[in-house]
């Protein structure tokens, strides 16, 4: 059986495909039928020839095989420092042979090929910061990924995940009446709160376009409310859009690029038609990779730049809080030992670790605040990244990938753990069900309402 | 009055007495009764995998575990669900407030009716990521009463006949009363109004002496004439009074001595002053303690 | 064959070595597309070259970067090597007088104190490394027969140059030797793995770029990626 009712080379496109996808549970039908997936070699080799130049294949042939990759791997180190987890050791034996043999890879090579890309590289690029060639892993599994997936050799959630964008411009099926509504529902559930609250649709002109993780609309509304209301009480001029709101992309984590365009077009369609200042995402990090780091490329801005000035929420709880527009009242500021998550995708790979600190500076009282060790753009991923996190298949794999991250929060001591990024904050959240080791983790939104300092006219009546 | 009631429910014997609460309003008064029942918290990111509220297991939802889930609560219910109760039962996956909320924003019920919270609940590794309580959150943020049986005493609800009102004069309060006068007259039940002194030197900040506390209570009482009265004075029976101490200790107690079968009260929006304390708002301890059935009203 | 091997084999080899490296250099920057990289090179050429100039820098210092601090020991063994087996082959004196004579200009010289401790130093530094392969499993499992094929050829040039220099046995013979290697290395360039002698600045000037550009340069962040 070359192709499979579920397991096939299509990209889901609708939503009742979406849902066909979905009823095979757990997809146990999926991955059995991926198992007598044909493999079109011709085409992988006719894509390899198009898009393999000469960075990846420089990179793939002056490897040194010197190893200093190795330890920089948190996969590798936690699974015992077993050498099949060598960076440079997992890519040579995927990508690396599909090139060696020009294509010509049966089934079993290309689901082990799966395995390593999606259970064994979360694509956090930290070894492409120790390879003394400038190799950088992360990225070529990126493109393995896309070739996998060009294949229908791609996990289960995946595959639903890249559909659903395809489907629904979001990550789950969520409609943009549904964003409206959940948004325009939540600002109402807090105006009582905070006076004169309200959501901007669709506004023109307005500074800030704000953009969101279709997960906040589905199971955490309250993100939204909270978005509303620092940005409320910071006097901005902002606006949601009524299309064009999600800012993440499964289909990067799938490598579906195909839907990774449709989906940051989507993004960039509403910063042309509203015309705002700036663009500014919610608390994730693979959100705003996908579309202010990468999406620019896929929606061919030579420039690389998006539509307008595009910054992650981070920058611009610093900024407010820098400038004053927020106020914290330093007698509710955490007094606990508290450390913070560097993510992948915006602090090793946009470099905003100072936005995070300036908050933590605001936030925190002095002496409270413990680095974890490696930090920064050093920092090890959450052991979530990359799909990790949602991939039922290697969950097993997941599990062990986030004692990393548990031993070093563990180090710090600290009790609460600062985790600005849907991912980091998913896996920490799992790591603690999983382990048990008695921390909690917030996103910085709800953490900073608390100790808001409201000016007089802000304050609900009595 | 009340024709559509939102039982959110747990389908486990930590619901058991807000079911017989329930099926007995909505059988009473030929209510709809909205079944409602979160099946699990989602995990695991974007994955299909979530956990069973009643089971704690890991469990890929999809179309056939919701309608398994559905028939299970179907069969939990069943000896309530006879002789032509007009009800229905939805199954969902989401954080319990938040999807009680969305049912409410979505079937716009006139009660929102809520078991007690469950004792391991506590222990569960979301709580601790989320603020509050799912009692709390949906007490706080529902448009429409909300109606809570936590204790097993509280649940036996034979009609209405006797009522608490609970004031602290807000304006949330007034919309409790404009509720419970509602409520009254179409019950034809008997209303007290019971305001309760705060004494507690946590709230006062002195120890007050006892003609500075006599002297507070007849303002009390002036307040409550001219307040509630002339609503009031529409209905058969009503009484009136105004006592000391610890405000929630207070009303259970009155409740209990009038053997009244509800307590309403206003549930206010602005935080409690010790937020992260266990001792919540006094709508909460309350809730907690009384002997009957408590209605929290919020706007 | 002395004649041989300093005439004709000379010309071949330096001119396969240096057009080859040209052509490489060359087709490798042609080869990079902003839209498959993902990386706006041409839009921002200033971030671009800071990035790649700070990403070449600093990883050629010993201990310049996060990378070699987190290594200490390979970072030495690979600065011993890598040193010696750029510095010697250049200026060492006998290499100018040969050059001196035949292209009419020559490098400066090292004194033969410094050059003899230069090369000590590099085959004891590959010894180590040879040794790494062989030892750790993590390098173990990467090291094909290529790997040894081009440790062999960089290595040869040095153990058969120290043959003449410290005259053991026949001098003639291993000069010859010493000249044959050595021309087999420069052709080798190009072709293997030893491409990296100037693929290295290309490999790193581009991961500089993407993250001088794309990557957190632009947003002031000073790493050495």
């Amino acid at each position: 059986m070359p192709e499979g009712k579920y397991c096939n080379k299509k990209p889901i496109e609708t939503p009742e495909e979406v849902n066909f996808l979905l009823s095979d549970t757990s997809g146990n039908t999926y991955y059995e039928e991926m198992k007598s997936l044909d493999v079109d070699s011709d085409l992988m080799w006719a894509t390899i020839q198009k898009t393999m130049k000469s960075r990846l294949k420089t990179w793939l042939e002056i490897c040194a095989h010197c190893g200093m990759c190795a330890d920089s791997c948190f996969i590798y180190l936690v699974n015992k420092k077993d050498p099949k987890q060598v960076p440079a050791y997992k890519i040579q034996s995927t990508l690396g042979e599909i090139i060696k043999k020009k294509g010509k890879v049966d089934n079993a090579f290309m689901r082990h090929a799966m395995e390593v890309a999606w259970s064994q590289c979360t694509c956090c690029n930290r070894c492409g910061t120790y390879c003394p060639h400038g190799i950088d892993t992360g990225i070529m599994f990126g493109y393995l990924r896309g070739l996998l997936y060009q294949q229908g050799f791609v996990p289960w959630e995946m595959k639903i995940g890249a559909g659903m964008h395809r489907a629904f411009r979001a990550q789950m099926d969520v409609t943009n009446e549904d964003f409206i509504e959940t948004f325009e529902w939540m600002v109402e559930e807090y105006e009582d709160e905070y006076p004169g609250l309200t959501v901007p649709v669709d506004v023109e002109n307005a500074d800030i376009l704000y953009t969101v993780n279709a997960r906040e609309v589905k199971h955490y509304p309250e993100d939204l409310a909270e978005a509303a209301i620092l940005f409320h009480v910071a006097g901005e001029n902002w606006t949601v859009p009524t299309e064009g709101w999600e800012q993440t992309s499964l289909a990067m984590f799938a490598g579906d690029w195909a839907a990774c365009k449709m989906q940051v077009e989507s993004v960039y369609d509403a910063m042309e038609r509203l015309k705002p200042k700036r663009m500014i995402g919610t608390e994730c990090g693979h959100a705003h990779r996908a579309t202010v780091i990468e999406g620019p490329y896929w929606a061919g801005r030579e420039d690389g730049l998006p539509p307008v000035e595009s910054i992650h929420y981070v920058e611009w709880l610093a900024e407010a809080l820098r400038e004053g527009k927020l106020k914290i009242d330093p007698s509710k500021r955490i007094k606990e030992p508290v450390t913070i998550q560097d993510s992948c995708n915006y602090i090793r790979n946009q470099g905003l670790k100072n936005a995070t600190r300036e908050i933590v500076s605001h936030i925190v009282e002095p002496g409270y605040f413990i680095e974890m060790s490696p930090n920064k753009e050093h920092n090890y991923c959450c052991g979530g990244g990359g799909g990790f996190n949602g991939i039922g298949f290697f969950r097993k794999q997941r599990n062990q990938a986030l004692i990393t991250k548990r031993d070093q929060i563990l180090k710090t001591g600290a009790k609460l753990v600062l985790a600005p990024c849907h991912n980091c904050w998913d896996a920490i959240r799992d790591l603690e069900e999983e382990f048990e080791i008695g921390i909690r983790w917030s996103f910085l939104k709800p953490l900073v309402i608390k100790m808001l300092d409201l000016p007089d006219h802000m304050k609900p009546e009595e | 009055m009340f024709k559509k009631i939102l039982f959110a429910t747990s389908a486990t014997p930590a619901s058991d007495h807000a079911a017989r609460v329930a099926f007995n309003i909505a059988r009473g008064y030929d209510a709809h009764l909205d079944i409602f029942h979160v099946l699990g918290v989602p995990s695991r990111g974007y994955s299909q995998v979530v956990v069973d509220v009643k089971t704690k297991e890991r469990v890929d939802v999809d179309d056939e575990y919701m309608s398994w889930v559905k028939e299970e609560v179907n069969t939990y219910y069943s000896k309530y669900l006879e002789n032509g109760l007009k009800f229905d039962i939805n199954v969902t996956v989401g954080f319990p407030a938040r999807e009680i909320l969305r049912q409410a924003k979505d079937t716009n019920p006139d009660l929102i009716l809520l078991g007690g919270t469950t004792g391991d609940e506590d222990e569960s590794v979301y709580k601790k990521s989320v603020a509050s309580t799912t009692l709390q959150k949906v007490a706080k943020s529902a448009k429409c009463p909300v109606l809570i049986v936590n204790r097993p005493a509280a649940s036996f609800w034979g009609g209405l006949s006797n009522i608490t009102f609970g004031t602290d004069f807000s304006k949330s309060s007034d919309k409790a009363f404009d509720f419970t006068i509602k409520v009254a007259k179409a019950l034809d039940c008997e209303v007290n109004v019971f305001h309760a002194l705060d004494i507690t030197s946590v709230s006062t900040g002195k120890i007050l002496s006892q003609d500075d506390i006599e002297q507070k209570i007849r303002e009390a009482f002036r307040m409550i004439r001219a307040k509630y009265e002339p609503a009031l004075k529409e209905l058969k029976n009503y009484s009136m009074d105004v006592w000391e101490g610890i405000p929630y200790i207070e009303i259970v107690k009155y409740a209990r001595d009038n053997h009244s079968d509800l307590i309403v009260m206003a549930h206010h929006s602005k935080k409690a002053k010790q937020e992260d304390a266990i001792l919540g708002s006094n709508v909460e301890q309350v809730i907690v303690r009384a002997g009957c059935p408590v209605i929290s009203v919020n706007r | 064959m002395h004649e041989f091997l300093t005439g004709i084999c000379f010309w071949i080899a330096l001119g396969v070595c240096l057009i080859g490296m040209l052509v490489r250099f060359v087709l490798y920057f042609r080869g990079l597309s902003w839209q498959l990289d993902r990386v706006a090179y041409k839009a921002h050429p200033i971030p671009g070259m800071k990035g790649a100039f700070r990403s070449i820098y600093k990883w050629l210092l010993p201990y310049g970067t996060y990378g070699w601090r987190t290594q200490p020991f390979m970072t030495a063994i690979f600065f011993g090597f890598h040193i010696g087996a750029v510095a010697v082959p250049l200026f060492l004196a006998g290499h100018n007088l040969f050059l001196e004579s035949k292209l009419g200009f020559s490098l400066p010289m090292l004194s033969a104190c410094v050059a003899d401790f230069l090369t000590w130093m590099a085959v004891i530094s590959a010894f180590f490394l040879l040794l790494r392969r062989i030892v750790l499993p993590e390098v173990r499992i990467l090291t094909t027969r290529e790997d040894y094929m081009v440790l062999f050829v960089s290595l040869a040039p040095f153990i058969t140059g120290m043959m003449a220099r410290y005259q053991v046995g026949d001098y003639g013979f291993w000069l010859n030797m010493h000249i044959f290697f050595g021309e087999l290395l420069l052709i080798a360039i190009p072709f293997t793995k030893m491409s990296h002698v100037f693929l290295f600045f290309a490999s790193r000037a581009q991961l500089g770029m993407d993250f001088g550009i794309k990557r957190g340069g632009m947003k002031g962040t000073k790493m050495a990626w």
